[in-house]
């Protein structure tokens, strides 16, 4: 099979890339696992939310100028626009949001922390000031037993913003009978029973009853729309109250529904999606990539006059350390283990900065991978992938995903 | 400056590991006004960071014949009275083709002269019994190996005593004796929750805190030369073998594979550390090689299983000779009366011995209790069932979560409150830990933190290290505002906690899920934003 783009990896910067790709009339087909960090995500992108210091950042747009050398953002060539037409992109593909990359938002942490941010989907929590509450009086509206949405904390750290705060529960008979199994009172689950039995009504006129007139805001765990956005948009306008979302302990529904909505929108513009698949192996010519071989295409190779790396770090599987080094799994392109083993890589504090968070594949200034320390010449990575960044750390998660992701969709369309 | 209650006790135990609790239990059993003090959560020490492993006394049937008899006589006793903590697993002694096989003749004939079944089986029988043992064995003989859950019986022990009008202070220490002329009649002890200090007078003290005995002997300006051996452990994510493994040698380093609950543990390497090192030990990288390697050689899969995490214990040998490797010790029981030994009256030591001979201890320091107090009552505890492992018909249950607190809990899990599904909640999907079986925890167990959760329920113990549960955990023992942000600081201290584990083997799956742990609770949490304490002592390691 030939496409002009294959892209590995079916996360946030792989559906970016193949978009953007797409969207230029490009052939293009992903190779993707399944899985996802969109799945514990806040329903938020982040551009870059901390300096060096961990100190929050309200210009990210200015701050990325000070980003060290090696970080991706040094190859994308004008962030604002890439900024942009992320932003655009995500419209198109039918996931609306609020905020810019001039001037970050703060959105709200499960359990009541204020994290600066880029991009939240429209629905969700947020405040433009992280020193001054938009709300009075907040109503935390959360489900009946309903675990992975920690209302005592998020009160707690409400009340300490002085804003006033009641804990309210409410529940559907439907809901009960998702309970009586213990293990699946989780975010999905929950989104699937309100979803398939239509339930958003009922939903609404049981927390009109619990949070009347007197708050000036209600809020709820975002456990609506895997799919789309039309309950959780809906339950909205039924509420009486004004009414946001706050991001729950994984799985993530706004995550989910990102990132089906992004797929939906690139199969709507023709790209071929090889879901639960892998690739396994690079077919590699005097410093061209011919094609792969993935595990469930038996002896099939998948060939294309470009490709993007877009697998993601250790967590997604696209980064693996052994017992002694560092690789890249799906094609074994050389990596930036910044000189580091297994007894430097990571430091005895978690909140430390972790050395290996950083490690990532090499790339040349147009974000192409090296093999055995040559360029090679049609393969791209975008993403977490990317070596020379921290994400926890700097908060720029969504940005290196998307931007990166653009910058190589426009590095193979040039 | 107050005192506990204005109170005089009999006797003060000081130190909540297993031989502390044990003492406990004997003197409240014998009818002794105790008070039991432990300055951090139970089995913080020795007693949580071993193997879990309940020997049959074979490993020391060559060297050590005492304590090999010893071994296999509480080793039958535990199986009665702690029926709930104990795993009936068996254990190998395997000979792998670079051992010498004849040794194995006079392991058998040893571990019979103290008493220990060792039956010779064929290795092919072997590794039908025990398929993931190294097929290159040689030889494998059989003997009562099993395995034991040190926290469970620790507090298995200090709820008997309780039950027996015992009073327990943790999270106090410690922090100078009470002498009049030449007798100890009490103890200065720090909350080390909130700093306050209180005396506590009693007719004898205790002194049970293993390692740390030798500080509470100076307090006292008595002298007891320790020797710490640091040992080092790994634990699996994955219970690979059914029965614990050993080699049929010399005892050396990395030679045991304990299975415990759904993992199993491989140590432990033997290290003379000084003292001040055993508040703040750490796994090396060169302890991580040499567990694997001569790991490996035990049950070969082992290279391809996940590591969960690595800890260190430290041995509370009482020193006798230079011997730089701590191991040709015995692991003998030490009960020092200060009285005679030093002219300082109401102080007792006992030290020494192991995990596995904790009740005999206590049996032996009870007794020379009783003889100064002159109270004449014999010992039971080596017949009475500890709370849990009572002879009843156990009610029957279905679910995963609810046959895992039995285990956890034997007898006692009827007390958690199920069947409604605001109880029945899970908390952690690892270990099948209901919102019921917390609040029981919290309730019942002196829990004050996530970590000591952790050692009661087994949560966040699992695969996934604390992922999800420790959020869900916290936020069930929260109660308010200021709890809530006591808790805050808790979590990211339990996540320190899980990562110190995890840091010397943060390799494969390990870093993978790390990675994924900081995401959600640096990232998405932003747990470590809001916390206001990031101290984590060792511990809570």
């Amino acid at each position: 099979m030939k496409f002009d783009i294959i892209i590995i990896g079916g996360g946030l910067s792989g559906l970016t890339a193949g978009i953007a790709l797409a969207e230029a009339g490009k052939d293009v087909a992903l190779v993707s696992a399944g899985q996802s960090s969109l799945h514990f995500g806040s329903g938020s992108l982040d551009l870059l939310g901390c300096d060096e210091k961990g100190n929050d950042i309200y210009n990210p747009l200015d701050a990325i100028k000070e980003v060290n050398s090696k970080h991706p953002y040094n190859k994308l060539e004008n962030v604002s626009s890439l900024a942009g037409m992320a932003k655009q992109l995500l419209e198109r593909a039918g996931i609306a949001t609020t905020g810019n990359a001039t001037s970050n938002h703060w959105r709200i942490t499960p359990i009541g922390g204020l994290m600066p941010t880029w991009l939240s989907m429209e629905g969700m929590a947020t405040v433009e000031d992280p020193n001054q509450m938009p709300w009075r009086k907040v109503a935390l509206v959360n489900i009946v037993n309903y675990l992975d949405f920690p209302t005592k904390f998020l009160a707690a750290g409400l009340r300490d913003k002085g804003v006033e705060v009641d804990i309210k529960a409410v529940t559907l008979p439907e809901l009960q009978e998702l309970r009586k199994s213990p293990t699946e009172m989780r975010a999905t689950n929950i989104a699937k029973v309100i979803g398939n039995n239509d339930l958003t009504a009922k939903l609404a006129d049981q927390v009109n009853s619990v949070a009347g007139e007197d708050y000036d805001m209600v809020l709820l765990p975002a456990v609506l729309g895997m799919t789309n956005d039309k309950n959780s948009k809906h339950l909205l306008e039924l509420i009486k109250t004004p009414a946001q979302f706050v991001a729950t302990l994984p799985p993530s529904v706004p995550g989910v529904r990102m990132q089906t909505m992004l797929r939906r929108r690139f199969t709507a513009l023709g790209g071929t999606f090889f879901t639960g698949d892998q690739v396994t192996e690079g077919l590699f010519e005097d410093n061209i990539l011919k094609g792969v071989k993935t595990a469930k295409l038996d002896g099939t190779t998948l060939e294309s006059d470009n490709f993007i790396l877009a697998t993601g770090s250790f967590m997604s599987r696209g980064l693996r350390a052994d017992y002694n080094h560092v690789y890249e799994t799906a094609l074994g392109v050389d990596v930036d283990d910044l000189g580091l083993d297994r007894k430097t890589w990571a430091k005895i504090d978690v909140t430390d900065a972790q050395p290996y968070m950083e490690m990532g594949v090499k790339t040349d200034e147009n974000l192409r991978c090296m093999r055995n320390g040559t360029t090679i010449s049609n393969l791209y990575a975008a993403g977490s992938i990317l070596s020379g960044h921290n994400s926890i750390k700097r908060l720029d998660a969504g940005g290196v995903d998307m931007l990166t992701a653009l910058q190589a969709a426009n590095n193979i369309i040039k | 400056m107050t005192t506990v209650n204005n109170n005089h006790y009999d006797v003060i135990v000081i130190g909540g590991g297993i031989t502390g609790a044990g003492t406990a239990r004997d003197c409240a059993m014998r009818g002794l006004k105790v008070l039991l003090v432990e300055r951090h959560d139970f089995s913080t020490g020795a007693t949580g960071r071993n193997h879990g492993l309940m020997h049959s006394g074979a490993r020391y049937a060559v060297t050590d014949h005492e304590s090999a008899k010893e071994c296999i006589q509480e080793n039958m006793i535990l199986r009665k009275i702690a029926r709930h903590c104990v795993e009936e697993t068996d254990g190998l002694f395997i000979t792998l083709p670079e051992d010498d096989i004849n040794f194995q003749a006079t392991f058998v004939q040893k571990c019979t002269e103290a008493g220990i079944k060792a039956e010779i089986i064929d290795p092919k029988q072997a590794m039908l019994m025990e398929p993931s043992v190294n097929p290159e064995l040689i030889g494998a003989v059989k003997v009562p190996d099993a395995s034991v859950d040190p926290f469970r019986l620790t507090m298995a022990n200090v709820l008997d005593a309780q039950l027996h009008g015992a009073e327990v202070l943790v999270y106090h220490e410690v922090i100078d004796v009470i002498i009049e002329q030449d007798r100890m009649t009490g103890v200065k002890l720090r909350n080390n929750h909130n700093g306050d200090t209180i005396d506590a007078y009693a007719t004898v003290t205790v002194n049970a805190a293993g390692i740390w005995g030798t500080v509470i002997a100076q307090m006292a300006g008595v002298k007891i030369n320790m020797f710490p051996a640091k040992g080092s452990l790994l634990i699996f994510g994955h219970r690979v073998n059914n029965m614990v493994i050993n080699r049929c040698r010399k005892p050396a380093n990395a030679d045991i594979l304990v299975p415990d609950d759904a993992v199993c543990v491989i140590g432990t390497t033997s290290l003379r550390i000084p003292i001040e090192e055993c508040d703040d030990m750490r796994v090396t990288p060169e302890e991580v090689e040499e567990l694997l390697a001569e790991g490996m050689k035990l049950a070969p899969s082992l290279g391809s299983t996940r590591i969960l995490r690595g800890y260190a214990g430290v041995r509370p040998l009482v020193a006798s000779d230079d011997d730089p490797s701590g191991r040709s010790i015995s692991r003998g029981i030490v009960t020092l009366d200060h009285e005679k030994r030093d002219g300082l009256a109401g102080f007792i030591t006992i030290t020494g011995g192991k995990m596995m001979t904790y009740r005999l201890m206590a049996e032996e320091v009870t007794n020379l209790v009783c003889q100064k107090l002159n109270i004449n009552k014999s010992c039971e505890t080596a017949t009475t069932p500890l709370p849990g492992s009572e002879p009843k018909e156990e009610t029957k249950r279905f679910s995963f979560s609810q046959k895992a607190a039995q285990g956890r809990h034997g007898t006692l899990n009827d007390a958690i409150e199920r069947g409604e599904a605001a109880s029945d909640a899970l908390v952690c999907e690892c270990e099948g830990v209901s919102v019921g079986e917390v609040k029981y925890a919290v309730t019942k167990l002196h829990v004050h933190n996530l970590i000591n959760l952790r050692r009661r329920t087994r949560v966040g113990m699992g695969t996934c290290q604390g992922e999800l549960c420790a959020c869900r955990a916290a936020g069930v023992m929260c109660t308010d505002d200021k709890s809530a942000k006591k808790a805050i600081n808790d979590l990211n201290g339990f996540i320190n906690e899980r990562w110190k584990g995890m840091q010397p083997v943060a390799w494969g799956d390990n870093l993978a899920e790390a990675q994924l742990t900081a995401t959600i609770y640096q990232s998405l949490l932003g747990v470590d934003k809001l916390a206001n304490e990031r101290r984590i002592e060792y511990y809570e390691i």
